[in-house]
């Protein structure tokens, strides 16, 4: 095909959109909507699971030396939980600390405490540790218990499997509604373009009859297709960007709720819309550029 | 050249549209093809278009045996033959210019011929001072010619026309007769169905009768004086 016919198209397909306006708006909005409804639910996912996330990092396992641990054992014993791959930070809790900020936590502790020797500490030491991966949490607990000098160990194990379970629920959901969304926006956008590809039959079956070939026809409906798709992921884009930015401002406006449900913040929209953004393009231009070419296949058959 | 041997028709509903028809229509000859209502005659033209295949019989169209003719390589065909419709079958949201020019752009013509030889043939057909205007603007005569531009323009060796007066005052449909004569004495075949038996005797020439899908006659007729 010559440069000036694919020209010729490329106008056409642009010209159709003014020509069948009220069809190019319904697509575009059915279009818009069904991309803003599948971002919304990504952002809600994502801002779900960060607030998990945030909640696993507050996790911590204590590890209780029995009281003959010598210098040696401690300095040996942190050295292999350092080497641990599922363990992030490793930090010495000595009894002396223990007690220091037990005295300092509690009420009229002089009174409770005045009977109690310098040397007479009934505090064991300790080692704070965080965990790297929750969900393998109970294979690196087998490998502490292995270590020597260990009295016992404290670790949050119900409260991570509660987490695990949160989160696999929140996924195994959110892929329910996604997949449901998608699907209910191809029917409703293919619809859209077989609507707006029907008006246009006659059309389509006069250019069959005077020579036309198929791809000669269909070209300037991609390009229609196309250009509503890119346009309704634009506009998806601002309205995310604005509407996502807005949002977040207004709920982080008082924490105090969020505080106690252990959120920090929300996942800015810096963050995400450049992805979202590449997403929406993609989505917008591929379904609506195949849905208006599917479309015409039915009348090419003249 | 139009040629059938033997052609019949039987569609889904078991009408038989064509029964055993055999035709030959030359290089440069006008034949008027007359019958009533549900003889025969849109099934010739859907036939000769490849719009649908016969259940026997063979066809052949400017050369080429449509038998043998994939549906997907019909444009092929469609390139040689012009076609004129009764309701014009314009595209209403072209304009004239447009129209025409569509036919030439859709086999890839060269930019500058299409801008020498679009203007040239909607000035044959009597319409310089419309290449503007769209379909809804013009008149059912105007509309007609526009048709007849569209369907000159990549020079056919053959046009059909398909009842083109039918929506035609009498005097408008001369004109569009006299303006197809006139082709066909360029040297264009052309193919004329219709039902206005008046008309086929006002002008007279080879006339081919179809009657429940069998030809009943096919012989030249005198103009009337």
């Amino acid at each position: 095909m010559k440069i000036s016919s694919m020209n010729y198209l490329f106008k056409q397909g642009i010209r159709n959109i003014w020509t069948n306006r009220i069809m190019s708006v319904a697509s575009f909005c059915i279009l818009l909507v069904s991309l803003l409804l599948i971002g919304l639910t990504i952002l809600m996912v994502e801002n779900i699971n960060q607030f998990i996330g945030g909640i696993e990092n507050k996790n911590e396992v204590v590890i209780f030396l029995k009281d003959d641990a010598d210098e040696i054992t401690i300095n040996s014993m942190e050295n292999t939980l350092k080497a641990m791959d599922n363990v992030s930070s490793v930090t010495f809790y000595s009894k002396d600390e223990a007690l220091s900020d037990m005295q300092s936590s509690m009420e009229n502790a002089e009174d409770l405490f005045k009977y109690v020797e310098e040397d007479e500490n009934p505090l064991p030491d300790a080692f704070r540790i965080r965990i790297a991966d929750i969900e393998d949490i109970s294979v690196t607990l087998m490998e502490i218990n292995r270590i020597k000098g260990i009295d016992s160990i404290k670790s949050p194990t119900d409260f991570i499997n509660i987490l695990t379970g949160l989160k696999q629920f929140v996924s195994v959901v959110f892929l329910l509604i996604l997949g449901a969304l998608v699907l209910v926006s191809l029917v409703i956008i293919s619809n859209a373009a077989r609507a707006s590809v029907d008006i246009r039959k006659r059309e389509i079956s006069i250019m069959k009859l005077v020579g036309a070939t198929n791809t000669f026809i269909k070209v300037p409906f991609f390009v229609e297709g196309m250009f509503i798709g890119v346009l309704a992921g634009v506009a998806a884009v601002v309205i995310t960007w604005f509407g996502y930015g807005e949002l977040i401002k207004v709920l982080s406006q008082d924490m105090t709720l969020w505080s106690i449900m252990s959120v920090n913040g929300f996942i800015p929209v810096e963050d995400v819309i450049w992805r979202l953004a590449a997403g929406y393009l993609a989505a917008g231009t591929v379904i609506s550029a195949a849905g208006t070419v599917m479309s015409t296949r039915k009348y090419l058959k003249v | 050249m139009v040629e059938l041997r033997n052609v019949s028709v039987t569609y889904s509903n078991g009408v038989d549209a064509l029964h055993d028809v055999s035709l030959r229509i030359n290089d440069g000859e006008f034949a008027f093809v007359v019958g009533k209502s549900g003889a025969g005659k849109s099934t010739l033209i859907k036939l000769l278009l490849k719009e649908i295949s016969p259940n026997s019989g063979r066809i052949m169209v400017n050369g080429f045996n449509l038998e043998k003719l994939k549906k997907s390589r019909a444009h092929k065909l469609r390139r040689t033959i012009g076609f004129v419709f009764q309701d014009f079958k314009l595209i209403n949201t072209m304009n004239v210019y447009d129209n025409v020019a569509f036919v030439l752009r859709s086999i890839d013509a060269p930019l500058k011929y299409i801008r020498n030889r679009v203007p040239y043939v909607i000035g044959l057909v009597g319409l310089k001072d419309k290449v503007k205007c769209y379909p809804n603007e013009l008149s059912g005569g105007e509309q007609q010619r526009v048709a007849l531009a569209r369907a000159l323009v990549n020079d056919p060796q053959l046009i059909i026309a398909d009842e083109p007066t039918g929506n035609l005052d009498p005097n408008t449909s001369i004109e569009i007769i006299e303006l197809l004569k006139g082709i066909n004495e360029c040297g264009t075949t052309v193919m004329m169905v219709t039902h206005e038996h008046e008309l086929v005797r006002q002008f007279g020439g080879r006339t081919i009768n179809i009657e429940k899908g069998k030809i009943t006659f096919d012989d030249y007729i005198g103009y009337a004086q």
